[in-house]
């Protein structure tokens, strides 16, 4: 089993940083056998880094993507009816008896696939990744719970499957809704911060190859002002490396204000955070110009790593 | 850890340790951890080099911590009980203990009345610890806190002579009337979920085929889907202000009302502060009467609405409110503080629910005009604005509201 300074030095290698406390996490859940619930704002890589886990560890990435509506059969298996129907019709003629028939009507050729079954019968652990939960309903969780629990499934026409290799579980959390006690205990708790300046220089040099230093450093450090101020869509990492590749693109070496007003459309994606801009437009120039974003007074977010590198507050 | 820290340890095992540490937080912090979180830690300790610190705190904490608000919580625990420095000194390697609103109370799992009453109340709301002293986080806080703080500490005074807010009276059969035929009328459309049903718009091939197998194979009895209706779920915030007094009686009628026709509702008063009152208000629907107790209930005293909704969505509204939420403020919209505060509020309930029916008592005044700064901006997000008197009121707005696609 790996340590966490490995997954470290793994996930680096494919150009995702983690910090100790991620890292140790991972390794706890790789360990315990143990989903792992990750919680944090949008975009500051809780996906990607179940992509990564899947890479590092060589093994298959099973998504599930939850959204509102999603039900057990759509998370499961679905039998594959049209061909079903198909089968049903051109056997007809067929000597065999009713039961053969049936029997053969729900055998696994039949059988649809989704992403929780997939999961069970792996030959080797997956990674399952099963983002954005909060989107489900609570019915979903509850069903969830269950599957978390037994790693089995059963198909009432084919009997009881039951995972040979336990998967990888990583759940993702964007917290429009609070989750269920119940499944926050199957869990082990991850709280994703954005990153520090530090950190995100690292994570932008790491992705963006060719990026300069300074650029680095003046698009870390406003993505902290930017983060601080009250915005109805903080950008995250995601929109920090969207936002390099696009000064990349146009040639720019630093920031500026042109620079800044032609690209601010790669970091704000709600036109009334443009008005809140606006009013803090000094806090922006004193990044622009290098100088270190004020970091007590005022409204910003205190990334405090509180000595630990994964808890940060932010004062509303 | 150096060998002059690791003297300081409680016990001499690792196990004691560690099931020591579990019963601390569990009995001070009211962490859940059971047989099971104690093993998994155990196992977690094997796995991770013990001579460092920070592993080991990296260890524990995703399986010994739940929420966001445990994380931080876990982190000062554990230093307290691995380097517990000499009392009432800032601890090496403490962090810094920040009262985050929405962090400390939004993954609360008890309900507010009962644990909160002294934890967050007016105590705490005034920055002192329990010596009496301003902690040094409140002295960091924001001026908007400050604000609060003074305004805090001098309604006690202003609300002593008198003692008791309004009657939580049950009501009667007039009312409850109008408040099923509200719950009932309120349609937020339907689900996004397929649920079988006699008769649906959608053809359920998986059960035809399914029952198919009873009629060898031919499918003679066609199964269906439907969409099932979405259930509303109401929240309702009562200003409780002096410039209310004559009117919320009104409103707290109505919150018992609609209590006593379906559980769905939740209620909430709010002055300067923002109080729970569910719990009474279905006592007084089950026929208790109930007087609220000013201060102790958010009632008396000026109103700051934009801070009390802001309040409001930092604490309940992750669960709160929803896309099935109709939110009901119950207000003359007369605001202290400042309308910018008050339209963010608004803006982030419309965002968040499926409608914001403002009902304001001004509005039976002749000539009355929303023209007052604070109620300026909260128009824009108001689905339905209006007021409500009495029970034929109540009755009519059910016809009125209308929901966010």
């Amino acid at each position: 089993m790996m340590d966490a300074a490995t997954i470290q030095t793994r996930f680096r290698e494919r150009g995702f940083i983690v910090d100790e406390s991620f890292a140790t996490a991972l390794q706890i859940m790789l360990a315990l056998e143990k989903p792992l619930l990750v919680e944090g704002p949008a975009g500051v890589g809780k996906t990607e880094s179940a992509k990564v886990l899947a890479d590092a560890l060589d093994t298959r990435l099973i998504r599930l993507q939850c959204y509102e509506g999603l039900d057990a059969m759509a998370a499961l298996y679905e039998w594959n009816y049209p061909r079903q129907m198909l089968y049903a019709r051109l056997s007809e003629t067929d000597r065999s008896s009713t039961e053969e028939r049936e029997a053969h009507l729900f055998s696994e050729a039949f059988l649809l696939r989704r992403p929780l079954l997939e999961a069970i019968t792996q030959d080797r652990s997956p990674v399952l990744l099963i983002d954005e939960v909060d989107r489900a309903d609570e019915a979903f969780e509850a069903f969830l719970l269950e599957v978390l629990a037994e790693w089995q499934v059963t198909i009432p026409e084919l009997g009881t499957l039951r995972a040979r290799h336990k998967p990888f579980v990583i759940v993702t959390s964007n917290r429009t809704r609070e989750l269920s006690d119940a499944l926050r205990r199957r869990c082990l708790y991850l709280w994703l911060a954005y990153p520090t300046v530090e950190q995100e220089i690292e994570i932008l040099r790491a992705r963006v190859p060719g990026l300069s230093e300074r650029l680095a450093h003046q698009i870390a450090s406003m993505m902290q002002v930017l983060r601080g101020l009250a915005l109805q869509k903080a950008p995250g990492v995601a929109e920090s490396l969207d936002w390099a590749m696009a000064l990349m693109s146009l040639h720019r070496d630093h920031l500026d204000a042109r620079a800044l007003e032609q690209t601010l459309g790669c970091v704000l994606k709600v036109h009334e955070d443009r008005g809140v801009i606006d009013a803090h437009r000094a806090d922006l120039d004193q990044a622009l110009n290098g100088a270190p974003a004020p970091s007590q007074p005022g409204g910003y977010s205190l990334d405090t790593d509180f000595g630990i590198g994964s808890v940060s507050t932010r004062r509303r | 850890m150096e060998a002059g820290r690791r003297a300081m340890y409680p016990f001499a095992s690792l196990p004691d340790n560690l099931i020591a540490f579990c019963d601390v937080l569990r009995r001070e912090h009211g962490f859940r951890i059971g047989v099971g979180e104690s093993h998994d830690a155990a196992r977690a300790l094997e796995v991770v080099p013990l001579a460092s610190e920070t592993a080991v705190r990296n260890a524990l904490r995703p399986i010994l911590t739940r929420t966001r608000n445990e994380t931080s919580v876990f982190d000062r625990a554990f230093t307290e009980f691995f380097f517990p420095g000499p009392k009432g000194q800032e601890q090496i390697g403490t962090p810094p203990i920040r009262r985050d609103l929405e962090a400390e109370t939004a993954d609360g799992e008890q309900p507010p009345e009962s644990k909160r009453s002294g934890a967050d109340g007016v105590d705490e709301e005034a920055g002192l610890d329990a010596h009496g002293e301003v902690s040094p986080s409140r002295m960091t806080a924001a001026p908007e806190t400050t604000e609060q703080l003074a305004r805090v500490s001098y309604s006690p005074l202003q609300a002593e002579h008198v003692d008791a807010g309004p009657e939580l009276a049950p009501v009667d059969a007039a009312w409850r009337e109008a408040a099923r035929a509200l719950v009932h009328r309120l349609h937020l459309g339907l689900s996004r979920r397929w649920r079988q049903a006699p008769r649906g718009r959608r053809f359920d091939l998986r059960r035809t085929l399914r029952a198919s197998v009873q009629t060898g194979g031919e499918p003679l009895v066609p199964r269906w889907l439907s969409r099932p209706r979405r259930t509303p779920r109401l929240v309702l915030l009562i200003d409780g202000s002096r410039s209310m007094d004559a009117y919320a009686g009104a409103g707290l009628q109505m919150a018992v009302a609609i209590a006593s026709v379906t559980l769905r509702v939740d209620v909430f008063t709010f002055s300067t502060a923002l109080r729970r009152v569910t719990r009474e208000v279905r006592q007084a629907a089950a026929g208790a009467g109930h007087r609220l107790e000013r201060m102790q209930y958010a009632w008396g005293g000026g109103t700051n609405i934009g801070a009390s909704l802001h309040q409001f969505l930092g604490r309940f509204g992750e669960r709160g409110v929803t896309r099935d939420t109709v939110v009901v403020v119950v207000s003359d919209g007369l605001d202290v503080g400042d309308p910018a505060l008050l339209r963010d509020a608004m803006q982030a309930l419309g965002r968040r629910s499926a409608a914001i029916v403002w009902l304001n008592p001004l509005l039976e005044t002749p000539g009355y005009e929303p023209t007052v700064a604070g109620m300026r901006a909260a128009l824009p997000y108001i689905t339905t604005f209006s007021n409500v008197a009495n029970h034929t009121d109540l009755a009519r707005l059910s016809r009125m509201i209308r929901v966010r696609a």
